[in-house]
């Protein structure tokens, strides 16, 4: 009883720092500046704001190109390092980890005065260079993860039953580390187009992603700029709840880390 | 062996990459040319101007400094308390309903995009500051809503890196130090503290890194508070918006986030690797 008390701080806070913040968001969303009930008034607006169906087409395109690229370099590398022959101690996996703790608008800017010097022009094609940098761990990760847990005994009975090493992988090791390449695509594809001040760093203000808009109308719209949230997180909702369904299957595969 | 020469390169290459953009830098914090080209000869007057409180930007480092640190340690400490006695709690309870509510929540900080945390949380503090018939913008309110800001999303992690310990640890211990006399609370700083303290130090590690770093929450939710991440953005559109003593500072955080982040890693096993 008593060990049970001391979780009522915890979850006191939690209602109100992150309960009530997603209340309030519903809230916004579904009120007009004048605080009256409006239930499609802010995104209607939203759909007459010319800038969105930019903002949107840009997102698609910086979002699944991060994706793709993510994967088919992460991929590899998350396989290789589960192999001893390549990672014995585990310091490379760390190596990848590193640069994910160094604040990413200095790795941003750096990325941006090194293309300088090189003559580098800003925009979508440098944009998603740095959305790739910032977010490839988070592909690495749970695609190692998964790759780790995959029972040996299934490759070596594929081999002793006279597959090649070409077929078991892609016969056993792709199929078994989907869960993982499905969390990192969430992981990837999601954050990259909200996050914010990339795109405005390495295209010189030129793009602007679902962030960046969300922040520009955080300024003066907190009602659009609510109804547009509460959109992305039903979006990201559902993602989990399929994530989680395929993670499911396999014993928890793909974990966040 | 072709392939493996192949994966070596490969992974090599992917690695050059990533770190190129910092060496970069670090290598340009030894002279004192404004942008990342034309070597202007070695020396170590930026960090002696960082230190010294003469480099161009001295005052605002100076501000940046102390806000971060002190909204990263009471961060950390507030983090670590909750989230500590969260684990302790949750562990404690049977009903699996009880336990799969808490993970959701627990999660929800993790998950959601930074800006979308972000606007709620500002949404909030908006309406705390109007009920309470404050305005939010001194000094002290602003580091009081960072603090609660930052905590919501680091004592989740500061309670998943507690969790795993209390699930090894062994709850007869603590019941034979009740049988023996002593009181819930004694039992709890002398049993149950001492096996779970990697797990929390690690938590508040990682929560003081989070808050640190943090640039998304801090920018949507202060005005005029300068920490090293807002500092950071404010410089992005000048002409070289990486200056020498910026250059100096972000290479001695480079180091002591490398050490901190090869602490939070290197004792555990691969199996419990962060969260």
């Amino acid at each position: 009883m008593f060990k049970k008390l001391l979780a009522t701080p915890y979850a006191l806070f939690m209602a109100l720092f992150v309960i009530l913040p997603i209340i309030m968001i519903a809230v916004y969303a579904f009120t007009d500046a004048e605080g009256a009930l409006d239930l499609i008034g802010n995104f209607q607006d939203l759909a007459k704001e010319p800038a969105l169906g930019k903002v949107i087409k840009n997102s698609i395109i910086a979002g699944l190109s991060t994706a793709v690229i993510c994967l088919l370099i992460g991929y590899p590398i998350a396989y290789y390092l589960t192999k001893a022959e390549f990672n014995r101690t585990g310091v490379l996996i760390g190596l990848f980890l590193v640069p994910m703790w160094v604040n990413f608008l200095l790795r941003m800017m750096s990325t941006k005065a090194v293309f300088t010097v090189l003559g580098i022009p800003m925009g979508m094609g440098t944009v998603i260079f740095g959305l790739c940098y910032e977010f490839l761990p988070f592909m690495i990760m749970p695609i190692y993860t998964t790759i780790q847990k995959i029972d040996k005994s299934f490759i070596e009975g594929a081999n002793d039953l006279g597959a090649t090493p070409t077929k078991a992988f892609w016969k056993i090791t792709v199929p078994l580390s989907l869960p993982g390449v499905l969390s990192g695509l969430t992981m990837v594809i999601i954050p990259s187009i909200t996050t914010f001040a990339v795109t405005e760093i390495l295209s010189n203000g030129k793009l602007m992603l679902l962030g960046d808009f969300i922040y520009s109308l955080k300024a003066y719209n907190l009602n659009m700029a609510s109804a547009i949230s509460l959109a992305l997180m039903i979006l990201l909702g559902i993602s989990m709840i399929i994530t989680n369904r395929f993670n499911k299957d396999s014993e928890k595969g793909g974990g966040l880390w | 062996m072709v392939r493996k020469l192949l994966v070596k390169s490969f992974i090599g290459i992917v690695l050059i990459i990533l770190y190129l953009p910092i060496v970069w830098m670090i290598v340009f914090s030894f002279t004192d040319t404004p942008s990342f080209s034309g070597w202007n000869g070695f020396s170590f007057q930026n960090y002696i101007d960082l230190f010294t409180g003469q480099g161009s930007n001295s005052a605002r480092i100076q501000e940046a400094i102390v806000n971060t640190l002190f909204v990263g340690v009471f961060t950390s400490l507030l983090s670590t308390i909750l989230g500590t006695l969260g684990a302790i709690g949750l562990h404690a309870f049977r009903s699996k309903r009880i336990k799969a509510a808490y993970s959701t929540v627990n999660q929800i900080p993790m998950i959601n995009s930074e800006i979308v945390t972000a606007i709620a949380l500002a949404l909030v503090f908006n309406l705390f500051a109007s009920t309470l018939q404050i305005s939010g913008g001194t000094w002290a309110e602003t580091a009081f809503k960072l603090i609660l800001a930052h905590t919501s999303y680091c004592a989740p992690y500061v309670l998943l890196n507690v969790l795993p310990r209390l699930q090894k640890a062994d709850n007869k211990v603590y019941e034979a130090a009740l049988d023996l006399g002593c009181t819930p609370a004694k039992a709890m700083f002398k049993v149950v503290l001492p096996d779970i303290m990697p797990g929390i130090v690690i938590g508040g590690l990682l929560a003081f890194t989070l808050s640190i770093d943090d640039f998304v929450i801090t920018k949507v939710n202060v005005t005029s508070f300068e920490t090293l991440s807002t500092l950071l953005y404010g410089l992005k559109s000048g002409k070289h918006p990486l200056p020498p003593d910026i250059r100096a500072l972000f290479s001695i955080i480079f180091f002591i986030v490398f050490v901190l982040i090869m602490i939070i890693y290197s004792p555990k096993k691969k199996s419990e690797q962060k969260a």
